[in-house]
């Protein structure tokens, strides 16, 4: 797997991306493919992208996981952000001009 | 020995004179309009007000003992401000103003000019040194009594501000997972800042799901108001959670059109009411009365 991203199948068709340390988000293409290639072996329906650890998501991170989250769309999985950071959701609201792309769930208990 | 004369003696040294010989007379002119100035809207009790004006012709005394020039750095000087400082503080607490403590020390001044004009021994070349230094030092009392002023009228000014701010904000969990917030007046980049990091930190610490923003204390509307808005609706789905503006009066809404900004993406009701129960809606929470 890529350095920094920690994947768990979690049942139900869900999968666990937790980001860590070594994750670089200024290199989306070497990323992406990994996790696709591990979402298409689990038969994963959706991934749940858990920002709790990351403190702002800047221009960079958004386009990661943008670019992620396009990936995922051909591949037929949602992905779900949860555990936003009041900090990073304020710097990101401020960024962006739409509503991203991707669903936003408040924490793992509240995904549909 | 010669009898030292008025020309001889140095400018502090006939001011401790005519104050040593005419110590009754000026403390008790002084606690007179000390009363006057003090004692009529109850700023100052009779004793406080004679235990003040010996504790000042002390100070002063001493200051004037310490040398022949008025050292600012001296323990003395520093001693006679603080002196007043204090003074004004108690002054300003008791709901005095700067007018009356002006007057006051400016009649402190006034009362030994005319202490000055008694003594014919004082050649007008030493009355006019003794003018200038009592000038310089009731100047300087002015001076920092009106700076102790102004900082803790910016203290208080501050003190409200920031109390408005806290009060102006009310965000209550009105049902678990269900946060109110109305926003009353006007958005401004600051406030928007106050109140977005604080509605952050409520739907993660309540686990909020659902925020219901009501703008009917919104009186006006420009494209910097709803800028904050939106921006804040969006900050409060990058958390997961749904917003729900309720209140848009038709001149906000009429004004929202002008300005060209899209709420469609927006969850919108008419009264708060409506909101709470849009919010139930999406919670699957039903309110029904009892026995129906």
């Amino acid at each position: 797997m890529a350095e920094g991203i920690h994947l768990t199948p979690i049942g139900d068709g869900n999968v666990l991306l937790e980001p860590g340390e070594g994750l670089d988000p200024g290199n989306p293409e070497a990323l992406v493919a990994p996790v696709l290639e591990f979402l298409q072996r689990h038969e994963a329906r959706r991934l749940v992208y858990d920002l709790k650890s990351v403190r702002l998501i800047d221009e960079v991170y958004y386009a990661w996981l943008t670019k992620l989250n396009a990936t995922c769309r051909i591949a037929n999985v949602e992905m779900v952000t949860v555990n936003m950071q009041p900090a990073a959701a304020y710097a990101l609201s401020l960024a962006i001009k739409q509503s991203p792309p991707f669903t936003c769930v408040l924490d793992i208990h509240n995904l549909r | 020995m010669a009898k030292e004369t008025s020309s001889d003696k140095t400018t502090n040294q006939i001011l401790i004179e005519q104050l040593m010989q005419n110590v009754g007379k000026i403390s008790a002119i002084i606690e007179k309009q000390g009363q006057s100035i003090f004692g009529n809207k109850n700023l100052l009790s009779n004793n406080e007000i004679n235990d003040y004006s010996l504790e000042f012709l002390e100070l002063l005394t001493m200051l004037l003992h310490a040398g022949e020039k008025v050292d600012r750095r001296g323990a003395e000087y520093k001693a006679l401000r603080q002196f007043f400082a204090n003074f004004s503080q108690q002054i300003q607490v008791r709901g005095g103003d700067m007018d009356e403590f002006v007057r006051y020390v400016h009649f402190l001044q006034g009362t030994f000019l005319d202490n000055l004009e008694t003594d014919k021994a004082v050649s007008f070349e030493k009355s006019r040194e003794i003018l200038m230094l009592l000038g310089t030092i009731f100047n300087d009392i002015i001076l920092d009594v009106f700076h102790i002023y102004l900082e803790g009228k910016e203290k208080t000014i501050a003190a409200q501000q920031e109390e408005l701010k806290q009060t102006s904000t009310p965000i209550t969990e009105i049902w678990d997972g269900v946060l109110t917030l109305p926003i009353i007046g006007s958005l401004d980049s600051s406030r928007t800042m106050i109140v977005m990091e604080k509605l952050l930190s409520r739907i993660e610490s309540d686990r909020a799901r659902v925020v219901v923003i009501d703008v009917t204390g919104v009186m006006a509307i420009d494209s910097q108001v709803s800028h904050h808005l939106i921006q804040m609706i969006r900050a409060t789905g990058l958390m997961g959670a749904t917003a729900i503006v309720t209140g848009i009066r038709p001149e906000i809404a009429r004004a929202l059109t002008s300005l060209n900004i899209d709420l469609s993406a927006v969850t919108t009701r008419s009264k708060l009411s409506e909101g709470l129960k849009e919010a139930f809606r999406q919670l699957n929470i039903e309110v029904s009365r009892p026995g129906k």
